[in-house]
């Protein structure tokens, strides 16, 4: 038996106020009316074919993309080797510097927004896309270098060293014994950093310029001057996304030993 | 020495600031057998990680087959190592694990393909290629850790403890076969260990290290029979070491005078050469432990505490209780006074 009732009951209600507005997100997607409402005004998918059919919300989803999947392996480009680097060698304050790089996801988004524009953006004259692209990596650096220490921290050095006596350089040591066997937390740290990007608003609400946004920014202020059901549809679809990509990744990578 | 396949000439060790190995001097024959033997922290692994090139020199030399290889990177050594984790590569299975330093070699795919299912047969594992390291027992992984090794043909084989993680049928069962694999393949080996009964077992001879230093190097018969040091007899079984003072000997509680002359320096007994039961000395019994075929006493004498055995089939004394004993010329090892 799992429990009484009466956990039973606890278990349901947070479940329900955690997932609860997913269906309402669902339904009002699925109104046949031409405002945002619940429960839904009529039956339709309409709204759910009228996303694909907003050009900004093409554009937005196509830079989102770009900065969630390049963001990210930048991100694992400058995490992997200073996980390595930390968990293998002694260096000084060592612990300090995983606090630092930590620092994006713990400082409020509103002000690494704010910082980002005022001492990036304005006086060095970057072009939007390439803040919010420095902005994304920087976000996604700390899951980057935790996940991938974390399966560092598993893998026994001396491998390395037989790898070396078996004639590998040091490099080579690395990509041949190293990177194929923290293969899954590498994936499991793009696919963390790919989500965390994708849905990143405050500091992209702040770098945003006029006719560059990410997908979340659109979506805000296309509910400021249109408030119809298609972004409540389009939500569903994003958040149908993310489950799809956590599925997967739970099914074959086993994703929660990681996070 | 002209003879010397491995020559460590005033090698020194260190971590940092910290010195582990002060001066070092050792020569190895070719197709030797050596066991690097002494308790944790005295420098044995440290040694031996030098001799792969592992550590570099704090000061000395160290040269293979007449080659200084002082400054050569591990990678280009020709020497193997076993390592006492085994230190397999889990993303490949057996048959690629032994093939990795070949592959690395750009050696023909025939030629590898033959190697390394000669490396698996030479170790029983020929059956197994196809499996993964999770998926094999700790002695196959040591097996298959020393054919990725042996496959090598390396001018020296490391081996770090490489008997200490085997319950001990297979601990038997991977002594013979490394002295098999010894013999088929003439290959010089050293190996690490903290146990005494390994090296006494397997090396052809043993250098005994402390602090860094070597403390004797002899055959496994020198160390065992003839310790020169207070350190070595204390390692091979003499636990009871006294220092002799005239016609007397000298313990942590006091002294006894003994029925024999000895020279200056210590006398030692092991366990079993104390005599139980009949002499002049008193003793009291203070713990007893039954060990098989025999049974374990320790003793509160006029010296101190003593070690003594007897066979289990004797009369047993019970703690506490009083006797008489001896330690006897015969039996007892005189370790003479360092100049």
């Amino acid at each position: 038996m799992t429990g009484t009732w009466a956990s039973r009951l606890i278990i349901g209600l947070t479940l329900t106020f955690l997932i609860g507005p997913f269906f309402i997100i669902i339904a009002a997607g699925l109104s046949a009316g031409d405002f945002l409402a619940f429960p839904p005004d009529g039956l339709s998918l309409k709204w759910y074919l009228k996303v694909f059919e907003v050009e900004s919300f093409r554009e937005s989803f196509a830079l989102s993309m770009f900065l969630a999947v390049f963001g990210t392996i930048a991100a694992l480009i400058l995490g992997v080797p200073a996980a390595y680097a930390i968990s293998r060698y002694q260096i000084p304050y060592g612990e300090t510097i995983k606090t630092i790089v930590a620092a994006p996801i713990i400082v409020p988004g509103i002000i690494v927004g704010l910082a980002l524009l005022r001492y990036l953006v304005v006086p060095l004259n970057f072009t939007i896309t390439l803040a919010l692209f420095l902005a994304h990596t920087a976000l996604v650096l700390p899951y980057a270098v935790r996940v991938v220490s974390s399966s560092l921290n598993n893998l026994r050095s001396d491998m390395e060293e037989a790898a070396v006596l078996l004639g590998c350089s040091r490099l080579g040591a690395f990509f041949r014994v190293v990177l194929p066997n923290i293969q899954s937390g590498v994936l499991a740290a793009f696919i963390l950093g790919f989500v965390t990007s994708f849905n990143q608003v405050p500091v992209s609400l702040f770098l945003s310029g006029p006719g560059v946004r990410t997908l979340p920014i659109d979506m805000l202020s296309y509910m400021e001057i249109t408030y119809d059901p298609s972004v409540a549809a389009l939500s569903a679809l994003l958040a149908l996304m993310s489950v799809v990509i956590v599925f997967v990744a739970e099914k074959f990578l086993g994703f929660s030993r990681y996070v | 020495m002209s003879s010397a396949f491995v020559s460590l000439q005033n090698v020194s060790l260190a971590y940092g600031k910290t010195v582990v190995v002060p001066d070092l001097r050792l020569d190895i024959r070719k197709g030797e057998l050596v066991a690097l033997l002494g308790p944790s922290g005295c420098g044995k692994t440290t040694t031996m990680r030098a001799i792969a090139g592992l550590m570099s020199l704090h000061a000395g030399s160290i040269s293979i087959d007449g080659v200084d290889m002082s400054r050569t990177p591990a990678n280009k050594r020709g020497v193997g190592l076993v390592f006492q984790s085994y230190a397999l590569f889990p993303h490949l299975n057996a048959f690629e694990n032994v093939a990795f330093g070949l592959r690395l070699k750009k050696l023909p795919r025939t030629e590898i393909i033959g190697r390394v299912e000669h490396g698996l047969s030479t170790v029983g594992l020929s059956h197994l290629a196809q499996r993964k390291p999770a998926e094999m027992s700790g002695g196959q992984q040591q097996r298959l850790s020393l054919a990725r090794s042996l496959v090598m043909e390396p001018k020296v084989l490391l081996l770090d403890e490489p008997l200490s993680n085997l319950d001990a049928r297979l601990r038997l069962e991977m002594r013979t076969e490394l002295q098999r694999v010894q013999r088929d393949t003439g290959i010089t080996m050293i190996f690490v260990t903290h146990d005494q009964s390994e090296a006494l077992a397997l090396a052809d001879r043993i250098v005994l290290m402390k602090d860094g230093v070597i403390e004797q190097l002899g055959t496994a018969d020198d160390l065992y029979n003839r310790p020169e040091t207070e350190f070595a007899a204390d390692f091979f079984g003499f636990e009871n070491i006294f220092e002799v003072s005239g016609s007397s000997i000298r313990g942590p509680q006091g002294s006894v005078s003994i029925s024999f002359t000895a020279k200056a320096g210590h006398l030692a007994w092991r366990p079993g050469a104390v005599k139980i039961g009949s002499g002049p000395h008193k003793a009291t019994v203070r713990g007893v432990a039954f060990a098989g075929e025999h049974r374990e006493y320790v003793f509160d004498t006029g010296l101190g505490q003593i070690k003594a055995s007897a066979p289990a089939g004797e009369p047993a004394y019970e703690l506490g209780a009083s006797l008489s004993f001896d330690l006897p010329e015969d039996g007892a090892l005189s370790i003479p006074a360092k100049n």
